[in-house]
């Protein structure tokens, strides 16, 4: 399973890249990295991935989570997630279809 | 005539360590400045370590240096202050957080009474032994039994700041819920405080230099286990099992729980092997054998049933110190010295 190699917060393009150590890069815009969050608040029960739709929002920080996973804290107050690198690699892998996804609801 | 676009193409000659792509494609490069014939690259706050932007600079200045006119070359990697600072800490996924501490090695298992303090405890022991600095944390805020063990009922210290020292006994640094309870108080806690509590031994601890720092989880897969593979990026976790069918089956679910955060499982220990009888120097297996290796994991050591090893917990002196030419405590060693060698593999 890679891992991110380097994490590079872009302030001004409002997006996160990652580099993988197998030398992929992925790019996530702040708006979809949010309102993918994985936390039980923003998921709930259902089994289906909701969206969660956020306004213009700013990533404040990040921490890691163990070995496995990164925790951002966004401007709207939320910090609750724990994006494991597997997930991070599944919102990359599958951007085309979650953006569309997340833009439909 | 110099100018920043010319420098941003030499920039991406430049490619990052270890990977194939250039420091300006991933974003590393944020603004050039160009005062005269000086050049200043300015880099964007990232969790690339002190190493490799200084290895980055070298590279940038050595490329930027063949190109004519160019005057004095400097790379601000610093984080800039004010808004443009945010986000706060980015820190590499792979970087111990507890200051001071080398590697941070987890004991665990899926059943409890497997024995599991006693092979952290001689474990940390038999580390020292070899001649290196070691803390020991027990984790086991409910059932705490490294005071009883190793032998001292000491308080710890406190220290500025609402922090406390670790008890030293042995050589040993030592953090336990025990010292902190008198022998009767039961501890009735929900997770919360659970988590409080490994947080507090984590970051309230002026464990000092260490080069190793063992954790004795309690048994299972709860709140204290997942606390600790959150809180740090542990080096590594050994499991500990009796050999019969039951207590396997629970371990399967201490390997899964460490796979599942990241955390490299270095081995399994069988406790309790097999029973060596005083009397006749039989080798009786009582809980079975090779059960361990079904898991696949590699066995790092078989520890035989034999009293000394209880009478050294229960007299709060562990084998390892007590009979040190022990067969026990020469396994112990050979565990100890398996386990300095694959934790000295690099994550990843």
């Amino acid at each position: 399973m890679p891992i991110p190699a380097l994490i590079i917060p872009l302030m001004d393009e409002k997006a996160l890249r990652l580099l993988w150590d197998d030398d992929q890069i992925s790019t996530y815009p702040f708006p979809y990295l949010r309102g993918w969050c994985p936390c039980a608040g923003c998921q709930g029960h259902s089994g289906e991935r909701q969206f969660i739709r956020v306004e213009n929002p700013q990533l404040e920080a990040i921490s890691p989570v163990g070995n496995y996973a990164l925790n951002f804290r966004w401007s709207d107050g939320h910090d609750t997630g724990i994006y494991t690198f597997e997930f991070l690699r599944t919102l990359s892998d599958q951007f085309a279809e979650l953006n569309e996804n997340s833009a439909e609801r | 005539m110099l100018n920043e676009h010319d420098i941003r193409t030499q920039l991406q000659q430049v490619s990052y360590p270890g990977s194939r792509h250039d420091i300006v494609t991933l974003g590393l490069v944020d603004t050039i400045t160009l005062e005269e014939n000086n050049v200043i690259v300015h880099f964007r706050p990232s969790s690339a370590t002190p190493d490799t932007l200084q290895r980055l600079t070298q590279k940038i200045t050595a490329t930027l240096s063949t190109m004519s006119g160019i005057g004095t070359v400097s790379v601000h990697t610093g984080r800039p202050s004010g808004p443009a600072a945010r986000p706060g800490p980015v820190t590499a996924p792979s970087k111990t957080p507890l200051p001071g501490v080398g590697k941070v090695i987890a004991v665990a298992s899926g059943k409890g009474g497997v024995g599991k303090s006693t092979v952290a405890v001689n474990l940390a022991v038999a580390i020292h032994t070899l001649g290196y600095r070691v803390g020991l944390l027990d984790a086991d805020v409910y059932g705490p039994s490294v005071p009883l063990m190793m032998g001292t009922e000491a308080v710890p210290r406190a220290a500025h700041d609402k922090k406390v020292f670790p008890v030293e006994k042995y050589g040993i640094n030592l953090i336990s819920m025990g010292f902190f309870l008198d022998d009767q108080s039961p501890v009735i806690w929900r997770g919360p405080v659970v988590m409080g509590i490994i947080r507090q031994f984590l970051r309230d601890v002026l464990w000092g230099e260490l080069d190793y720092l063992i954790v004795d989880l309690p048994p299972g897969t709860g709140d204290a286990s997942l606390t600790l593979a959150q809180e740090i990026p542990l080096n590594g976790g050994v499991v500990v099992s009796t050999p019969q069918d039951v207590a396997l089956l629970d371990v399967n679910r201490g390997i899964s729980m460490f796979r599942q955060v990241h955390v490299p499982i270095l081995g399994i220990v069988e406790n309790m092997s097999y029973y060596l009888c005083p009397q006749c120097g039989e080798r009786e297996e009582i809980f079975g054998h090779g059960g361990t290796a079904k898991t696949g994991l590699e066995v790092l050591g078989e520890i035989p049933l034999v009293e000394e090893v209880r009478t050294g917990g229960d007299a709060g002196k562990p084998i390892v110190l007590q009979h040190p030419e022990h067969p026990v405590s020469q396994a112990f060693r050979t565990l100890a010295t398996r386990i300095i060698q694959a934790s000295s593999i690099p994550l990843q």
